[in-house]
């Protein structure tokens, strides 16, 4: 369960040195279970929501809560108890250039657990083959494609099988059939493990068909946050011009 | 880095083959260079814009390092001078290595880590952000545009700044003899201009701070263009370029000060 | 978002002058902070086995043969200018090498070879942290619970601290031999002349020790913090790369003034 009321985040603009609001007065409630889609044209603050759930950024006002824990104000061991039940996928895919496929993929799980060898080599393989990457244990990053990094760090985020799922864009630069097949695998596993996942992407079509509920970041600020079907009746015409990718509207 | 099988010989090999490639690639940007400024077919507001920014931002770190490095000269200089008692001498001793060497070398140093070293990340964004390319669609000569403004750019920049470092560095050097071993502005000042320092000194450390702008300029400008690799790639780029500015200016420092007298 | 009005030239002028001050006080705050936490991380990290060796041997392989051959070069010309300074007072040539191998030790060996270590070692830290900062790699590390601090500064502080010695004393001998086969060329200097190291006593040795340390400490420190600092893609590592050439060689030229004043007020 994630619980943001009137959430405010503020960062430093560094070009003008002065700090700026990045997210105002964020409220939602994304019950256990659900897969809730975040979307909204580029720099609303999509990214920064996400890093900030999982207390990368600081909270400047307002409240950010996961399963009762509040983010903002969780101490340095609550924050790492609180990490074990997350997994994050970045937009930038942040693969440790120097590290292996496979160790990159145990990251996580070597840092926050204390698994043996052999179930971390049982994992990684499975998880490998989830994302149709068998065979690339050895392989190091910056050899690989854009869509094979993006599969990696998909299932480097999922390795611990984390009750709490945040993927930013796990999907950018793929090409339709492995997108749809990276979507559907989302959906399958989400539902499976009963995990709470937030999804930011660009690619609505295949957003919006595995989404329970749906919210529109516009400029800092939630426009939209209900079901898939209310936001493509919305009467803002900013979220129906949006949701409906239209070309003429206020945006 | 890989180490691999490659022998250690093959390791020599392969690094003389690169340098030599890069030297290459450097003389054939040289010559297009030159080829753009006679006649000056460049943008002269663009060389006066590069002209001013780079001069701002170089002056602070300029007058740290020049006043430390004068007072440094005097503080390593002043055990001898006790030694001998010869504190008339200090001024002669401060100002011969100041001028012909430390005030040239260390201020290239400088500049080629702030101005150099930009200028490369500069010119390397815009490669892999494909605004170069952008230009060419344009019909406008990169060259032209981005790369001689900035090349004469930082050989003006660093002769003036040497001449401004210089007298810094003297200065620095005046106040530590002043303050550590108590010998007055006016006895340093008589030191220096005691008829020991000759103009031919001057002239020495100016001409080979030239001839350092004109190696930080062609390495920070082709190591710029060569840029290939995102964000990472930038990163390389820069610490290629300032490596060979600064090998590159040794190497040259050695010739010029048994060429020029 | 209102946008402040123009500034007048010398509204301007003032506003940067300001900026710089905050600027570097804030710098001063942000770089003493992450030496402190580097050092409580030497400690306490929890960091893999083996990571500050794959960096001192990363350190030792980049820069051995670039001071050395920079080093080389110094060496040359300054027994040269000293020589032909030396030669308008007295043509007396001998204790060329004595006082040469005195200022080698005390100053030289480690300035010089500091600041190209600044360039060469200082400059790869800071483009490598910087792109995983742009990466969200350092994101992801904190996320897994690892300290950037730990994980990345610690194994460079610690092994810049050893290999700058290393490699300074590496290079300041190629430099003592480059400069003796100088003395011996173009003034005639015969090498058991030149060898002579009755001018270098303890104070000496102390003082480029001191020197090498303080700047073997400085370098990965002001580095790592532009690293650290980067933002903005591409360009924001270039800025990252070019703020870690300029504040290590400034740390090193504002430390050697402090080291050589110091040991020069207590006499070594």
């Amino acid at each position: 369960m994630i619980r943001l009321d009137s959430l405010g985040v503020r960062l430093v603009d560094r070009r003008r040195g002065d700090r700026r609001w990045v997210l105002r007065d964020i409220t939602i409630a994304v019950p256990r279970g659900c897969i809730y889609g975040l979307i909204g044209p580029g720099a609303a603050g999509k990214s920064v929501l996400l890093k900030t759930l999982a207390g990368l950024l600081p909270v400047e006002e307002g409240l950010a809560e996961i399963d009762g824990v509040n983010v903002g104000e969780a101490a340095a061991l609550e924050l790492e108890v609180l990490r074990r039940r997350i997994g994050m996928a970045f937009q930038n895919n942040a693969l440790f250039d120097h590290l292996t496929v496979s160790e990159n993929i145990a990251f996580p799980l070597r840092r926050l657990f204390t698994p043996t060898d052999d179930e971390v080599r049982e994992k990684v393989a499975e998880r490998l083959a989830s994302v149709t990457l068998p065979g690339y244990e050895e392989r190091l990053p910056p050899g690989l494609s854009g869509g094979q990094k993006k599969r990696v760090a998909f299932a480097r985020a999922t390795i611990t099988q984390p009750p709490l799922l945040l993927l930013d864009e796990p999907a950018a630069g793929l090409d339709p059939v492995t997108s749809q097949r990276l979507f559907d695998l989302v959906k399958r596993e989400v539902k499976a493990s009963g995990a709470t996942c937030i999804l930011v992407s660009s690619d609505l079509d295949r957003l919006l068909p595995i989404c329970d509920s749906v919210g529109v970041l516009v400029h800092g600020s939630m426009l939209f946050d209900g079901t898939v079907e209310d936001a493509k009746r919305s009467s803002d015409e900013r979220v129906y011009q949006f949701v409906h990718g239209l070309p003429d509207g206020p945006l | 880095m890989a180490l691999s099988n490659a022998s250690f010989v093959h390791r020599i090999g392969a690094g003389v083959v690169d340098l030599a490639s890069t030297v290459g690639q450097m003389m054939t940007l040289l010559g297009r260079i030159l080829q753009r400024s006679t006649p000056a077919r460049f943008d002269r507001r663009e060389l006066l814009r590069h002209l001013e920014f780079m001069a701002i931002e170089s002056l602070p770190i300029v007058v740290v390092t020049a006043l430390f490095s004068g007072a440094i000269v005097v503080i390593q200089a002043a055990p001898v001078v006790q030694r001998f008692g010869a504190e008339g001498l200090l001024g002669w001793g401060a100002g011969f290595g100041v001028l012909r060497e430390i005030g040239p070398l260390l201020t290239a140093l400088m500049i080629s880590g702030r101005v150099g070293a930009n200028n490369t990340a500069d010119l390397g964004t815009m490669v892999v952000t494909e605004q170069v390319d952008g230009l060419r669609a344009l019909a406008i000569d990169p060259l032209e545009y981005l790369v001689v403004p900035r090349f004469y750019g930082i050989i003006m920049t660093l002769s003036l700044m040497t001449v401004f470092s210089d007298l810094l560095a003297l200065f620095g050097a005046a106040l530590a003899g002043q303050a550590l071993i108590g010998l007055s502005m006016h006895g340093f000042y008589n030191g220096i201009t005691g008829g020991l320092i000759e103009f031919k000194d001057v002239a020495h450390g100016l001409i080979k701070s030239a001839a350092f702008g004109f190696i930080v300029a062609l390495s920070s400008c082709h190591f710029g263009l060569a840029t290939s690799g995102g964000a990472p790639g930038v990163g390389r780029s820069v610490k290629a370029s300032v490596v060979m500015s600064a090998g590159g200016i040794f190497a040259l420092d050695y010739f010029l000060s048994f060429v020029v007298p | 978002m209102e946008t402040p009005p123009p500034l007048t030239t010398h509204e301007s002028m003032l506003v940067k002058l300001g900026r710089l001050v905050i600027d570097g006080t804030e710098g001063a705050r942000a770089l003493t902070s992450l030496f402190l936490r580097t050092l409580w991380f030497t400690f306490k990290g929890s960091r893999p086995k083996g990571s500050t060796a794959h960096q001192a041997f990363e350190i030792g392989n980049n820069s051995a043969s670039f001071l050395a051959l920079t080093m080389g070069f110094i060496g040359m010309i300054l027994v040269y200018q000293s020589a032909v300074q030396l030669g308008r007072l007295v043509p007396d040539y001998s204790m060329v090498g004595a006082n040469y191998g005195e200022l080698l030790v005390r100053e030289l060996g480690p300035t010089i070879g500091a600041l190209m270590l600044a360039t060469r070692v200082g400059a790869g830290m800071a483009a490598e942290i910087a792109s995983m900062v742009v990466t969200e790699q350092v994101d992801a590390l904190r996320l897994c619970a690892a300290d950037p601090v730990d994980f990345l500064v610690v194994p460079r502080f610690l092994a810049s601290l050893v290999m700058t010695l290393v490699v300074v004393v590496l290079s300041s001998a190629v430099a003592y031999a480059t400069g003796a086969i100088t003395a011996f060329i173009a003034f005639d200097v015969r090498f058991d002349v030149f060898a002579n190291l009755s001018l270098v006593d303890f104070g000496d040795v102390a003082t480029g020790l001191t020197k090498s340390i303080a700047y073997g400490a400085a370098i990965p420190i002001c580095s790592c913090h532009c690293g650290l600092e980067a933002h903005g893609g591409s360009a924001g590592v270039g800025r990252a790369t070019t703020a870690a050439v300029v504040l290590s060689s400034l740390a090193i030229i504002v430390l050697n003034f402090f080291i050589s004043a110091g040991s020069f007020l207590v006499g070594l």
